[in-house]
């Protein structure tokens, strides 16, 4: 019996040992140095990944017409590990990831350097795309990190939004979107 | 930072509350430690407002973690719980 050269024996077998070679899914790390998101990125290479992702968060230099010096980040470390951990792997079943990478730093990040930088890879670009935003919005709703601003003019800006999303409360919201407390 | 819990009913027990970013600056400490008999989310903000005027605020949009987990106002808080105030989050 011949076998089609694309499905046949001899491929299948191809395409087990192709996934086997997944990328190792590292934990997602909190980090109090430069992130180097060539790293980041190489890290999620998989030899059947058709499309990798790097989405890189930097230090803005103006905000609302303010200049900012840099950024001061702190966390809630375990706990902000432990929900990172918990959206990488919903993000691999999710959109059925090859690799994954979360990495966030935390202390003063300068204007224009990296604060966290996330990779994806996965067969197909789409996937890979989506899961880098998600993975973005669900870090900016829920992951207890927070940031300072370090103005120009000498003020520092702790940035807490509106509120804690539904998920994680149960008393009615108050405030504006993107409050700024002060 | 030891804050005397009256008006809250008083316990036997020391319930230590972790605070950050915002909502420690309110407070002027990063941990505050009231006296806890046990009781719901729900008890436990109305009772860290109370001790703590200026936070509320900012604690009426925060989340509660016990235990390193968001709990709803529902969930009971025991005596030997590990508390965080979660004020709104600007990670990324």
């Amino acid at each position: 019996m011949q076998h089609h050269p694309l499905t046949g024996p001899a491929n299948t077998v191809a395409a087990a040992k192709l996934s086997e070679k997944q990328a190792p899914t590292g934990k997602p790390m909190l980090v109090r140095h430069a992130i180097d998101s060539q790293a980041v990125l190489a890290s999620v290479a998989a030899d059947n990944a058709g499309a990798s992702v790097l989405f890189v968060g930097t230090t803005r230099g103006l905000t609302s017409g303010v200049a900012t010096l840099s950024l001061e980040y702190e966390a809630h470390e375990m706990m902000a590990s432990d929900c990172l951990a918990k959206l990488q792997a919903e993000a691999l079943t999710r959109f059925e990831l090859l690799g994954c990478a979360i990495v966030h730093r935390l202390g003063a990040v300068a204007v224009g350097a990296i604060s966290v930088a996330i990779a994806t890879s996965a067969p197909h670009r789409r996937n890979a795309l989506r899961a880098a935003e998600w993975l973005m919005d669900r870090i900016k709703q829920e992951v207890p990190i927070w940031k300072c601003e370090q103005g120009a003019d000498g003020v520092r800006l702790w940035v807490h939004p509106a509120s804690m999303p539904q998920s994680c409360l149960t008393m009615t919201a108050s405030g504006g979107e993107h409050e700024q407390y002060r | 930072m030891q804050i005397d819990p009256t008006p809250l009913a008083r316990g036997n027990a020391t319930l230590r509350i972790s605070l950050f970013a915002g909502m420690a600056d309110l407070a002027g400490c990063r941990a505050v430690e009231i006296e806890w008999a046990g009781g719901s989310v729900a008890l436990l903000r109305s009772s860290l407002a109370a001790a703590l005027p200026a936070i509320e605020p900012l604690l009426g949009r925060s989340a509660v973690a016990v235990g390193g987990v968001y709990a709803t106002n529902e969930a009971t808080v025991p005596c030997d719980a590990e508390v965080a105030i979660i004020p709104p989050v600007s990670g990324g």
